[in-house]
């Protein structure tokens, strides 16, 4: 996950942005267009033409010996078809839903807390933190999901050994990956884990920029500390909120690699989302047809649920011509 | 600033590095073949390389060993490229679905230059379609207990189990202290498919033409009360298979009395833990009455030639050459496996874990003979279905889970 | 004092939920076999050991698969960088006809899901002859960082008054050495903080380099050796937290040497605000 954007907070802070240069258009109106051409070369080979490819996909009967023969046929929406009268896309898109607004919520619940807290700390305390923040930010997803899987094991790991010292007798030897339930917890966890340090330490900086003088005031006029935030720092931030919201569901809606390394998408589907069902049915099933249906259609519920995201990003860039 | 130009350099230096130097000049001809983890040993493999050098100087052989976890679209993958390796391992319940797919090459006009007359069925016939042969039988081997003699010793037990009450009651006598009974994964579902052939149950059966999941059947529930009871006996992991850890590696450590495994498997021991070299014994899983050792799945490898390898005629050289006379003979005797003509079959005799395979042998069976079979194995149903029994499930209920889901792939790939 | 207690108390426990897995991999890491396998865990290195690290890097090919990581992350971060500043710099500097446009597809391009281009990167990357190549890892890493590297790199090139391009304009520099000398640096953290999130995107990625390198096993990356590396060593925790610490420690390094320009981005955004 990431590391966007110390920049994307600050560009979302009022009155950062200068108005945009007046940059003669008059002398090179060729070269806006030269200087984005590597960008839309690439884009189009590695980005553009793979998309397409993977629509068409969806439109043909295309399984492993039309991988390896060429020659598919085109199907019409027959796949579209399947995919979307089946049950258990059904329940998957349900769980992926769940699963994004569980994380996310708790991502930036989370987060704001601790972005507050940094900003009440003392010096050092607030080193200590800033830095455990960092570390955990900078620890590569591969590496924190065997860690994971290290920490809960069932035999040796240390989360049930604790639980036992504490007197939870029935988590001796207790299998968390074997239930569903459990599995999702854990993982949940992790991705909570690895994205809270992006979300706070960008909330943080935000939180750096609102003027100690608009607390005061606050403070002078009786407001208590939940007043403060609702009605002073909750609405200059909003859009700092909005943009880091957008992207922690972008990514944890196609979180991929944590969950397919830790479970597989079991047991019993029960970690299987979107991503890692189109990946099940293209990679293990080798149905590349009805993968690349999945994905068509993941990638339209993502740019709906975003669309006012998306909405006020164009809106943004008007204001700034 | 500085650190933007130091990286820079460093990418430098290393893309230099990196590129490779180009293989194959002086005229040699750089061969991949592909074997899956742990199906044959360092020895076997380093002897056939030597030979293969000395006969054949002008090939330059690269095995690599490949690894069984997302194995299905490693050669899917293979298949479809235009520089695939020249030979590959496929395991005998996948090679159908391999060959069907028309990336492998037709071997049908080879077979009799490859002594095809007398191979095992078990082998030959998955890897045939139509009439055309694509896969070439390698080698076969079902399941047998493997276990520690000193163990044994130490626990007082005389003899090896004949009965499945026997088998109870000794694994329960090993499971003091320490020690562990037996290591029994909780997704070892080839074990499990024997006791329920066992007990008279299948796994799905074919009812007029359409499959139906049948781990719901009374037989079948029994099988996996058995598998529960079994392996309660010892510290294996419920939510894993056998490969998961690699069991040979546990059971190196010295503490664990019995394992289920191919007769190969006792070279992986060795290999980890020398010291139990010649301290391990094998017997036929038991079966319900002396009479008769318990059913097994035959397992085994076929060998295929990607039609997209480069250098068709130098890859079937090799194809011969290990399902030749020579090789077969090195390999049944170092791995216990069964050599995949019949007529080699001699090689055997006196061999202790061979004799254990044989007399499981007589009770062979196959998965469930439905294309669709593989997505229900990729999608591993039966794995969690084991897995939830053993974790406390009610085992009819998840039975009648498990069966509805098989049932449900079966009819939905076909 | 008394006051701050519980607030202290609050940051200690974010601190240990932060650092306890980290430092519990470096523990393991260091933890002879027999401690680990201990009914009671221990929390402290009493007897630390270097034998996981020597079974870790004396794998096969460990250090080709590292060296090849490395290559191929770092060449994807600088092309990245590369091209979106000059994309960048066209979106916040110039006014052009489909500025809006190239803007929202740059912000899509994000949401792009990679994992399901895997079966059509495949077929592209046979057909132009790019299968079994770690150049083709690189494009594509280049190209899953652009998108992100764009948009901040534009939020950055922003917040630098043109005003100052033009003084060193008027200075006589041309246009080119003007954003040399007076841009640059001033983009720095921008370019630190992009380049931290490239390497760390590049560095972790699984799907595409277990797909598309093939035959070529010493083209493998460290992320596909890891992954195989659980089924060789099974219950070698040790072993196998020793190889996921010496996975993390390049994203570490890359983090303390860039860390400071980036806090210092950060800080300079916060004055500014």
């Amino acid at each position: 996950m990431s590391a966007p954007s110390l920049a994307a907070g600050r560009r979302e802070t009022p009155a950062t942005g200068p108005p945009p240069a007046a940059a003669p258009p008059r002398r090179t109106a060729l070269w806006p267009y030269l200087l984005i051409a590597p960008t839309v070369l690439g884009a189009a080979y590695l980005l553009l033409y793979p998309l397409l490819r993977s629509v068409v996909i969806s439109f043909q009967h295309f399984r492993t010996g039309e991988l390896i023969r060429g020659g598919a046929a085109f199907v019409g929406l027959e796949n579209y078809r399947a995919v979307l009268g089946s049950e258990e896309f059904r329940s998957v898109v349900l769980r992926t839903l769940v699963w994004t607004v569980v994380n996310v919520v708790l991502i930036m619940v989370i987060s704001t807390v601790v972005a507050l807290m940094i900003a009440r700390l003392g010096r050092r305390m607030r080193l200590a933190v800033l830095s455990a923040l960092v570390l955990t930010w900078a620890t590569p997803v591969l590496a924190a999901t065997t860690i994971f899987q290290w920490l809960f094991q069932s035999r040796l790991g240390v989360v049930n050994w604790l639980l036992v010292t504490l007197g939870l007798e029935s988590f001796r030897d207790y299998t968390w990956f074997a239930d569903g339930t459990s599995t999702f917890a854990i993982l949940v966890t992790l991705v909570v884990w690895q994205s809270v340090p992006f979300a706070a330490l960008t909330l943080y900086a935000g939180l750096t920029t609102v003027p100690a003088e608009l607390y005061e005031a606050a403070r002078i006029d009786g407001a208590t500390s939940r007043q403060v935030f609702t009605e002073v720092t909750f609405p200059i931030l909003r859009p700092l909120f909005g943009l880091i919201t957008s992207l922690e569901v972008i990514w944890v809606f196609k979180c991929f690699a944590q969950i397919w390394a830790v479970s597989r998408g079991g047991p019993d589907g029960a970690t299987t989302t979107l991503p890692v069902y189109a990946f099940q049915v293209a990679q293990s099933l080798h149905k590349y047809d009805l993968g690349s249906a999945i994905s068509t259609l993941t990638v339209l519920i993502l740019i709906v649920a975003l669309i006012t995201h998306l909405r006020r990003m164009v809106k943004q860039e008007g204001e700034h011509l | 600033m500085r650190h933007v130009t130091a990286l820079l350099a460093l990418a430098a230096t290393l893309a230099a590095c990196s590129s490779p130097a180009e293989p194959g000049d002086g005229g040699t001809t750089r061969l991949t073949v592909w074997v899956m983890r742990d199906s044959l040993s360092d020895g076997v493999l380093d002897r056939f390389e030597a030979g293969y050098r000395r006969t054949r100087p002008d090939v330059d052989l690269d095995i690599q060993i490949q690894e069984w976890d997302g194995i299905g679209q490693k050669v899917t993958s293979a298949l479809a490229s235009n520089d695939a390796p020249d030979v590959i391992e496929v395991g005998n319940t996948q090679v159908a679905e391999y060959a069907a797919s028309g990336g492998v090459r037709d071997l049908t006009d080879k077979v009799a230059d490859l002594g095809g007359a007398d191979w095992l069925p078990g082998l030959a016939e998955p890897g045939r379609i139509e009439g055309r042969q694509y896969g070439v039988p390698w080698y076969a081997a079902n399941r047998v207990v493997i276990y520690n003699k000193d163990l044994f010793a130490k626990a007082g037990i005389k003899a090896p189990p004949v009965t499945r009450d026997e088998w109870l009651t000794i694994t329960a006598k090993l499971d003091k202290g320490d020690d562990q009974g037996i290591y029994l994964p909780g997704q070892n579902w080839y074990t499990l498919a024997g006791f329920i052939w066992d007990e008279g149950g299948e796994l799905a059966v074919n009812q007029g033409g359409s499959w139906k999941g049948a781990l719901d059947t009374p037989q079948a529930v029994a099988g996996m009360e058995f598998y529960r009871e079994l392996q309660a006996l010892g510290e294996g992991p419920k939510d894993s298979d056998e490969a998961k850890p690699p069991q040979a590696g546990v059971f190196a450590k010295g503490d664990v009395a019995q394992l289920i495994s191919t007769p190969g498997g006792a070279v992986a021991i060795e290999k980890a833990n020398p010291e139990l070299a010649g301290k391990l014994g094998f017997f036929p899983i038991p079966g319900k009455t002396a009479g008769k050792p318990g059913a097994v799945f035959t397992g085994g490898s076929d060998l295929i030639i990607p039609e997209a390898s480069r250098n068709q005629e130098a890859a079937y050289e090799v194809v011969k050459a290990l399902t030749g006379e020579t090789f077969q003979n090195d390999m049944a005797k170092e791995m216990s496996y069964v050599p995949n003509r019949v007529s080699l079959a001699g090689v055997l005799d006196g061999n202790e874990g061979t004799a254990a395979m044989a007399k499981g042998a007589a009770g062979g069976h196959a998965t469930p003979n439905s294309p669709a079979w593989a997505a229900v194995e990729a999608k591993n149903v039966i794995k969690e279905y084991m897995t939830a029994v053993l974790t406390g499930g009610e085992a009819a209920a998840e039975a009648a889970k498990a069966a509805q889901s098989i049932t449900g792939i079966l009819a939905a790939e076909s | 004092m008394i006051r701050r207690l519980p607030l202290n108390l609050a940051a200690l426990v974010v601190v240990v939920i932060s650092v306890f897995p980290v430092y519990w991999m470096a523990l393991t890491a260091f933890t002879p076999t027999k401690d680990i396998q201990a009914e009671t865990p221990t929390f402290w290195p009493a007897h630390p050991t270097l034998e996981h690290f020597a079974t870790a890097v004396n794998a096969d090919g460990f250090w080709t698969f590292w060296r090849n990581s490395l290559a191929v992350t770092a060449a994807a971060v600088l092309l990245a960088l590369a091209v979106a500043l000059l994309a960048a710099f066209a979106v916040a500097r110039m006014r052009w006809r489909g500025r809006r446009g190239f803007i929202l597809m740059v912000f899509i391009a994000q949401m792009a899901p990679w994992e399901a281009l895997l079966v059509s990167m495949f077929i592209i990357a046979r057909d132009t002859g790019m299968l079994d190549k770690l150049s083709m890892l690189t494009l594509i890493y280049f190209m899953t960082t652009l998108p992100f590297t764009i948009v901040t790199l534009r939020g950055f090139l922003a917040s630098i008054p043109p005003e100052l391009e033009e003084a060193a304009l008027m200075d006589g520099c041309g246009r080119a050495a003007a954003f040399r000398r007076v841009v640059l640096p001033l983009l720095a953290p921008g370019l630190m903080s992009t380049s931290l999130f490239g390497f760390i995107t590049a560095w972790n990625e699984f799907a595409f380099a277990n797909a598309l390198i093939i035959k070529n096993q010493d083209d493998r990356t460290l992320p596909v050796w890891l992954s195989s590396f659980s089924n060789v060593f099974g219950t070698d925790w040790g072993a196998t937290m020793a190889a996921s610490t010496l996975f993390m420690l390049p994203v570490l390094l890359i983090f303390l040497i860039l860390q400071r320009r980036v806090t210092s981005g950060l800080i300079a955004g916060a004055v500014k605000g």
